[in-house]
């Protein structure tokens, strides 16, 4: 048996905490941080509202008047113990195909990314669709997918003027990060391209397909063939 | 008895509730009414629960008009509010019959108000709220002509003393500022703003009108992140200050994205977000730093005082037989006079 994932626990105001975990192995740190999420979930805690999983640390929200940070904090490293002996649920991760017309209209910063990184455009979108990419966590705006980024040579800087808007389906980089946007929203991220595919589906519960733990792979769509695409919804590939 | 009210002039406002707090999982912002402390007070004076569905009214003028008999109290900013014409107290219960319309108008200072129906008002739910997502697209905004359902309707209750107004519960309303004090605790990354972290106290600032339900952005001198490591994305609470630009400093409020890569310079406390959330573009803010424990114990004296309130509530309105099914009743004058 392993010993605990080593946590740090930070106050984040009055009504939330930050726990972060710092092992030296970032699977490990998001597989705890992921496995502490959900056993916060299924313990039902009075005044606990809920937990926002990331990369290596999970926001802790809480009603201050019915619990405190003190109380919630003990019950957080009761929680990283008891995973140390339960082990984080096992769930076989579903695959996920996002076509995507890159550049242009669709990718405004493509170009820009390829000068940042000395690539071509072409060698941008082949590193971009080389391989699948494991769901960090959900993200804003509105369950967007965070995945590591593709492996280009340098991290990709954030806009120093986000755009008011960028549309639904945006797919975009920024740092070692890559994500797709299910809802228009304000953004500061390289937009590269962008996904016929409809992601977010408010008649649905949950809202998006994908949970964290899946898989993302995606595949170059000519222009011609966006309208094609358009309106149809995400689903897990068979 | 279920009846339903039509708005006539909806300025800007929606249907909401305190907040959907199973949304963060799925990456929904919680939203809800912005100053959580008006919109329980509303609920209560009403009769419902603290987070009952209730409209929430910004900056502009607004107007609605009765189709049945209706209990309901207006909290939040200070405005003109009418009945029938006539000139209605704020943060307590009002009687509106039938017919009458409901106005609310000339709000100067503070920005929100809330009108709670007894009852409560139906409205389409997601992951068990009603409160409107602008990114997802989901909520009851409120137009000319809008018809929405209340619940329950109240026969009204008439007061014999034609000024003297029919309740008198005695909450303590917070007060509205066009130059707040606004606490907060350290944030998890404070340190990384090393000696310009104290800036933040030493500065006034002042709210810009690029603000909204999501952020309220505050121009001043700024606070300045002294590493330049990358930041992974990480959750970040309503209430959290970060410095993206070099000209604005940004406070995040309920409508907030749930994570972000900016580092957390301090979290406005549970109380004061209540204050922000009145907040108008102009208005100059000054920060004060708090612990935890204070932060908690203001909020804690706030919610008693909710309690409180909602005790007096219930005695007042078990007498009145307020819930009680419909009858018509006259209070009797107090004997003596």
């Amino acid at each position: 048996m392993n010993a605990a994932t080593p946590v740090e626990v930070y106050e984040s105001g009055d009504a939330a905490l930050r726990v972060v975990a710092n092992s030296p192995d970032r699977e490990r740190n998001w597989a705890a941080v992921h496995a502490l999420a959900a056993w916060l979930e299924t313990a039902d805690v009075d005044g606990l509202h809920g937990a926002v999983p990331t990369y290596d640390s999970v926001l802790v929200e809480f009603d201050p008047y019915v619990t405190s940070a003190r109380q919630i904090r003990a019950f957080v490293l009761l929680g990283m113990r008891q995973l140390d002996y339960v082990g984080a649920p096992a769930r076989l991760p579903r695959q996920f195909d996002v076509p995507v017309v890159y550049g242009g209209e669709y990718g405004p910063d493509l170009q820009k990314v390829a000068d940042h990184e000395g690539l071509s455009v072409a060698e941008i979108i082949a590193l971009h669709t080389a391989k699948s990419y494991v769901i960090r966590c959900l993200g804003a705006p509105a369950g967007s997918p965070m995945m590591d980024g593709p492996d280009f040579p340098l991290p990709v800087p954030r806009l120093k003027d986000p755009r008011l808007s960028v549309p639904a389906g945006a797919v975009s980089v920024a740092g070692r990060q890559a994500v797709i946007a299910p809802a228009s929203a304000p953004g500061g991220w390289c937009v590269i391209g962008q996904t016929p595919l409809t992601v977010l589906n408010p008649d649905k519960q949950p809202l998006v397909p994908y949970m964290p733990g899946d898989l993302l792979r995606f595949h170059e769509l000519p222009a011609a063939e966006f309208q094609r695409f358009a309106g149809l919804e995400l689903a897990a590939s068979a | 008895m279920s009846g339903t009210l039509t708005i006539q002039q909806a300025g800007h406002s929606v249907v909401t509730d305190l907040g959907r707090f199973k949304g963060s999982r799925y990456g929904l912002p919680v939203n809800g009414a912005l100053d959580q402390f008006s919109a329980r007070a509303a609920n209560i004076l009403a009769g419902n629960l603290d987070n009952d569905p209730l409209i929430e009214v910004t900056a502009l003028d607004f107007r609605m008009r009765a189709d049945a008999d209706l209990l309901i109290a207006v909290t939040g900013a200070p405005l003109t509010f009418t009945v029938g014409g006539r000139k209605c107290p704020q943060w307590e219960p009002v009687s509106v019959l039938a017919g009458e319309t409901v106005v609310l108008r000339g709000m100067n200072t503070g920005l929100r108000s809330y009108v709670a129906v007894h009852g409560a008002l139906d409205a389409p739910m997601l992951l068990g709220s009603c409160a409107p997502d602008t990114v997802v697209g989901f909520g009851l905004k409120l137009s000319e002509g809008t018809v929405l359902g209340a619940r329950k309707t109240v026969p009204p209750i008439r007061q014999p003393y034609f000024d003297l107004p029919l309740f008198r519960l005695g909450l303590s309303r917070p007060g509205t500022s066009d130059s707040p004090v606004i606490d907060v605790t350290d944030g998890p990354d404070v340190a990384e703003f090393g000696d310009t972290a104290d800036l933040l106290f030493n500065t006034s600032y002042t709210v810009s009108g690029r603000s909204n339900h999501i952020g309220l952005r505050l121009g001043g001198t700024l606070p300045e992140r002294q590493s330049t490591a990358e930041v992974l994305s990480r959750g970040v609470p309503v209430g959290a200050i970060e410095v993206p630009s070099r000209e604005e400093l940004l406070v995040l409020h309920r409508g907030r994205g749930v994570t972000a890569g900016y580092p957390v310079l301090a979290v406005v406390t549970s109380r004061s977000l209540d204050v922000l959330a009145q907040a108008r573009p102009g208005d100059t803010i000054r920060f004060r730093k708090v612990t935890v424990a204070e932060a908690t114990a203001g909020h804690r004296a706030a919610m008693r005082e909710l309690e409180a309130l909602r005790t007096s509530v219930n005695t007042v309105f078990g007498l009145l037989g307020v819930g009680a099914p419909a009858s018509w009743r006259e209070l009797k004058p107090a004997s003596g006079s």
